[in-house]
């Protein structure tokens, strides 16, 4: 006991003393909220606002009340656009070509063809695209009925049916985007923290030729690693809970009810997510602890340990790939956590059995890492490639 | 006490060459008595000292401390022993104090037995000035002192040095020499490895020669002297290894 605690205060002595390496470590936690806010907020601006829209038209004098509807909802020629954002527009090219025959045709009730000629797969024009084809439809529906009407029959009757929808999501779970970034930075967070903390302990103590020697100590291999473990997991630990707590802070400057969302992050959640997030961080660092450990150099130990941290990036996307989740996803580490923290976004209540199974399966691969480790560093290949 | 009994190890080189690093090496160091190993680069005298601390595990043959077998309990016979090893590094973040309280600690010390241990090997090798400085930046001297007292701060019966005065300046290493002289006269066993000659003639004891993994020859740098018939250890060095037949018998 007296040797793991020495091997503990000298570990967390040597992590709090690297001043520099534990800012970078904890900027990731300091940036969340900032691109939490700003994202969202971009992104409630999206959906809200309709700003106005330039298009390329031909043929403009052929349909004027056409024209007429399209300016009246911020829909505007190509010709009317401020200097400032011209190069946006005639970039994004969105053409409309209304034919010479659009009055003619329109007298004899014929089917007028009007070309929108645009990148369809470009993602920013969307919504652009989108506005303009509903506000031609309707324009071409107010026509129609009109022309019902002036024959004595109700335009009604070529809608047989009506749908309602009723959406029996959450009322919180129209905040996914906040929440799926949440949890992938959540994530992220308990794997980049503890990162420079786990290579130095590890990788950069064998090439500042420390380690042998503590290797020749009579203390034994897994104190050792525990002790580090320890260490870099608290690191990793403190960066998942200070972005927690300044993400809660800065999403109550989100007015999400704009676009009829809610999303709150109380003290009982972020707590519940620490909670979850626990055997996560032991996990990225003895995963790290293992792989630096074993690297020849600390170069080495860096480029495999970036490999690492695809981990909580990937597996969450991954996720949202596939429909039809098989059970055991539930219970692997990284993916079982995403699984709940998606859940718990969503409001649905919390599956207790999958929390304590997931946790107890990342706990007990954590120990899994830790014996191997300590075995490993018994072995010859590792005190040979010390020098 | 240390005794090393016909060890054996052989590493996979490059292209899966075989290279035999020890080959039957045998010696004792007794206690009391500061025994040097010498040899040429590539002897094997890290690789015999590394088998000493428990990091490589020989072929065959054994290595015991005090009488406890390397192998079988490396934990209790690393605890009867300091090591001064072939690479040295300090935790540059750390104060030459909180380093030796570490290595203090890891060796079982505690409270005020602990503190005493600590100030007395500080105060024995004159690093007071150095005790409560960052160790980042240290000169050479100074780095073997720190390394030297944390190796010593639990008065260990064995104190296994390899190459320790690599670097060092005259100043450095008459510490060094004087500290492992009160060291021997307080009974305690000292092994050393060493390539420079005056040193080891003006200090050790016993002299063990090794080349090619075993040894070449042993005894008081005077017999060696008198064995290859030269005046100077150097010359006798050199004729020692260089023609094993005859002298190893």
């Amino acid at each position: 006991m007296i040797q793991f605690k020495a091997l503990l205060i000298k570990e967390f002595k040597e992590a709090f003393r690297d001043k520099r390496a534990l800012m970078v470590a904890m900027t990731m936690a300091m940036l969340a909220p900032v691109m939490i806010l700003v994202l969202s907020k971009t992104m409630i601006k999206e959906m809200v606002a309709t700003p106005p829209i330039y298009l390329n038209v031909t043929g403009e004098s052929f349909a004027p009340k056409l024209i007429k509807q399209l300016k009246q909802n911020n829909i505007y020629p190509l010709s009317d656009v401020p200097e400032d954002i011209k190069n946006l527009w005639t970039e994004r090219n969105i053409e409309l070509i209304i034919p010479e025959n659009f009055a003619e045709y329109m007298e004899e009730g014929r089917v007028i063809t009007i070309n929108l000629r645009a990148d369809f797969s470009e993602k920013a024009l969307n919504a652009p695209i989108r506005r303009i084809k509903n506000q031609i439809n309707q324009y071409a529906q107010s026509i129609g009925a009109k022309r019902l009407i002036v024959r004595g029959i109700d335009p009604r009757i070529l809608r047989p049916i009506q749908i309602n929808d009723q959406d029996t999501a959450q009322p919180s779970s129209n905040a996914m985007f906040i929440s799926l970034m949440l949890g992938l930075y959540v994530l992220m967070a308990a794997f980049m923290s503890g990162l420079s903390v786990a290579i130095d302990s590890s990788a950069g103590e064998r090439e500042r030729n420390v380690l042998e020697m503590l290797l020749c100590q009579p203390v034994s291999t897994f104190k050792i690693v525990a002790a580090k473990l320890c260490c870099a997991s608290t690191i990793s630990i403190i960066g998942v809970t200070l972005t927690l707590v300044l993400t809660s802070f800065s999403v109550s400057f989100v007015d999400l009810t704009k676009i009829g969302a809610t999303f709150n992050l109380d003290l009982l959640m972020v707590l519940f997510l620490i909670l979850l997030l626990l055997p996560i961080s032991f996990f990225a660092s003895a995963l790290q602890l293992f792989v630096s450990f074993q690297a020849k150099s600390f170069k080495e130990a860096q480029s495999t340990v970036s490999m690492i941290i695809m981990l909580p990036a990937m597996i969450p996307v991954a996720l949202m790939f596939i429909d039809d989740k098989p059970q055991w996803l539930d219970w692997l580490p990284v993916s079982g956590q995403s699984l709940l923290m998606d859940d718990l976004f969503k409001g649905i209540p919390i599956n207790w059995a999958a929390f304590t199974g997931t946790a107890l399966v990342t706990v007990g691969l954590t120990a899994a890492l830790v014996i191997i480790l300590s075995l490993r560093l018994k072995s010859e290949k590792v005190v040979l490639a010390l020098s | 006490m240390i005794e090393v009994n016909n060890l054996h190890k052989s590493f996979l080189g490059a292209k899966k060459k075989q290279v035999i690093a020890l080959n039957g090496l045998s010696f004792t160091a007794k206690d009391g008595e500061i025994t040097g190993i010498l040899g040429p680069n590539g002897a094997g005298k890290t690789t015999c000292l590394r088998t000493l601390y428990g990091l490589l595990k020989a072929d065959s043959g054994s290595a015991t401390i005090d009488g406890i077998q390397v192998t079988k309990s490396p934990i209790e016979a690393r605890a009867k022993l300091g090591i001064f090893p072939d690479k040295f590094g300090l935790y540059e973040r750390l104060t030459a104090y909180e380093q030796i309280d570490y290595f203090a600690s890891i060796h079982g010390l505690q409270g005020t037995v602990k503190h005493q241990a600590i100030e007395a090997i500080i105060k024995d090798l004159e690093m007071e000035e150095l005790a409560h400085r960052k160790t980042q930046g240290f000169s050479q001297g100074q780095r073997m002192k720190v390394t030297l007292a944390q190796a010593l701060v639990h008065q260990p019966q064995n104190f296994v040095l390899d190459e320790p005065t690599r670097g060092l300046d005259v100043m450095s290493t008459r510490v060094l020499r004087n500290h492992l002289a009160k060291f021997r006269d307080k009974g305690h066993c000292i092994l050393f490895s060493s390539h420079v000659m005056q040193e080891v003639a003006a200090l050790c004891d016993r002299v063990i020669i090794v080349a090619n993994g075993k040894l070449a020859a042993q005894g008081t740098p005077a017999e060696l002297c008198d064995l290859a018939s030269e005046a100077l250890l150097e010359d006798a060095f050199v004729k020692l290894i260089g023609s094993d037949e005859g002298v190893a018998a």
